[in-house]
């Protein structure tokens, strides 16, 4: 009768236990990813219920986009910027061409950008080749990437180019971009705004200090320097544009 | 009374025990260099097809079709891997309490590796890089999407194979 006593308080207390765990186990990703504040969190908050319902939605079947190629010429576009005005690269007469950057404010891999996009624009808007950073993301599936949420970035950054919202998500794929980061150098023409490099900024995301090779930065100066761009297109990582 | 209550318990905690035992483990991430990637592209096996998923969990599109690839992966005949993309500092704070909250026993590895425009044509020439893609491949036949699938598209796909 003893042991069995014995018996039932060491159930009990593995029975507890083993709830307890259980329970702390369970909480333990939410509160790291609501602690950490670069994580992205949307997905992780979301209750796993609504992900599997979210998964049986019917996909876009978005129709094959065969966007830009080096040499062709890039469209023009009327876009809001975050302070308010409408941007155009034909508001640019003296700009020699275009880094038109597609990000946005969510990706992880556009937030590891940010600071090097700065930069480019501060070393090359002198030279003729401003940035235009647009985002192409459709808010609703990235609330995020709202133009409300769009300001705060730039702002908190202290962006040195416009920030355009592409609204109507009719930019992007003319561009054929598919994912952000992604960038399209163009050069000015009698012609239009010849697309000279598509690609990557860099080739290391994460260690800035570790780049091997700067695609972006070498094209714009092989431009202009007049010389041929020895890589004119790159692929990377990137976080995939939601219609 | 009190007795056979308590051995009415043992055998309900017996079973309970013997039932976690059989349930597979939640999976853990294996962090793997580029080596690992090129061995897997270059010997596909033969005798079952390899579903190779590339995912991160900030990717919300990829976070979306991943149950279809877990349902996918309790067939015998496939073998699925999911290959992370995030980075691999946050493996302990991300990836792997990622794969605890959402259950996930399949197998799991983070490519670390940041130079992405030097083996992405490997997996693929036409992968520009966005994700989610997969590279499904049997023996000599390989197929690449990159897009998300749902599970109907995913299975179809896999039926090709067959």
């Amino acid at each position: 009768m003893k042991t069995l006593k014995i018996l039932t308080a060491v159930c009990i207390i593995a029975l507890t236990s083993a709830v307890v765990f259980g329970v702390l186990n369970y909480q333990l990703p939410n509160e790291s990813y609501a602690n950490n504040p670069e994580a992205p969190q949307e997905q992780f908050l979301d209750n796993p219920n609504t992900i599997k319902e979210d998964f049986f939605k019917p996909q876009n079947n978005e129709e094959e986009l065969k966007g830009y190629q080096i040499g062709d010429i890039a469209t023009d576009f009327k876009l809001k910027n975050v302070d308010g005005t409408w941007v155009s690269l034909s508001d640019y007469p003296d700009a020699k061409g275009f880094m038109v950057i597609f990000t946005c404010n969510h990706c992880p891999y556009s937030k590891a950008y940010e600071d090097r996009i700065i930069a480019l624009d501060q070393q090359f808007k002198k030279k003729g080749f401003p940035v235009i950073a647009i985002n192409p993301n459709n808010p609703e599936a990235y609330p995020e990437d709202s133009f409300a949420k769009m300001k705060v970035r730039s702002k908190e950054k202290g962006f040195t180019f416009p920030y355009l919202f592409d609204s109507k998500q009719d930019i992007y794929p003319q561009y054929g971009a598919t994912k952000t980061p992604h960038v399209f150098l163009l050069q000015k023409e009698a012609a239009g705004n010849r697309v000279q490099y598509i690609g990557a900024i860099d080739d290391n995301y994460q260690d800035v200090n570790a780049v091997k090779n700067h695609f972006l930065k070498d094209a714009v100066n092989a431009l202009l320097q007049g010389k041929d761009i020895q890589t004119k297109t790159t692929v990377a990582i990137g976080c995939s544009i939601k219609k | 009374m009190y007795i056979s209550h308590m051995r009415k318990l043992i055998y309900l905690l017996t079973l309970t025990a013997l039932m976690g035992c059989v349930e597979k483990k939640i999976s853990t991430t294996d962090v793997v260099q580029r080596g690992y990637l090129i061995q897997l592209l270059e010997s596909p096996p033969e005798d079952k097809i390899q579903v190779i998923n590339f995912w991160a969990t900030w990717c919300r599109p990829c976070v979306e079709e991943l149950p279809a690839f877990i349902e996918l992966d309790k067939r015998s005949d496939v073998e699925v891997i999911l290959i992370s993309l995030d980075e691999a500092k946050n493996k302990d704070t991300m990836v792997d309490p990622f794969l605890e909250m959402y259950q996930i026993t399949s197998t799991v590895k983070l490519l670390d590796d940041p130079y992405a425009a030097e083996w992405i044509p490997m997996v693929d020439q036409h992968w520009d890089g966005a994700i989610p893609a997969t590279l499904i491949q049997k023996g000599s036949k390989k197929m690449f999407y990159n897009k998300p699938f749902t599970a109907a598209e995913l299975e179809e796909e896999v039926a090709k194979f067959l």
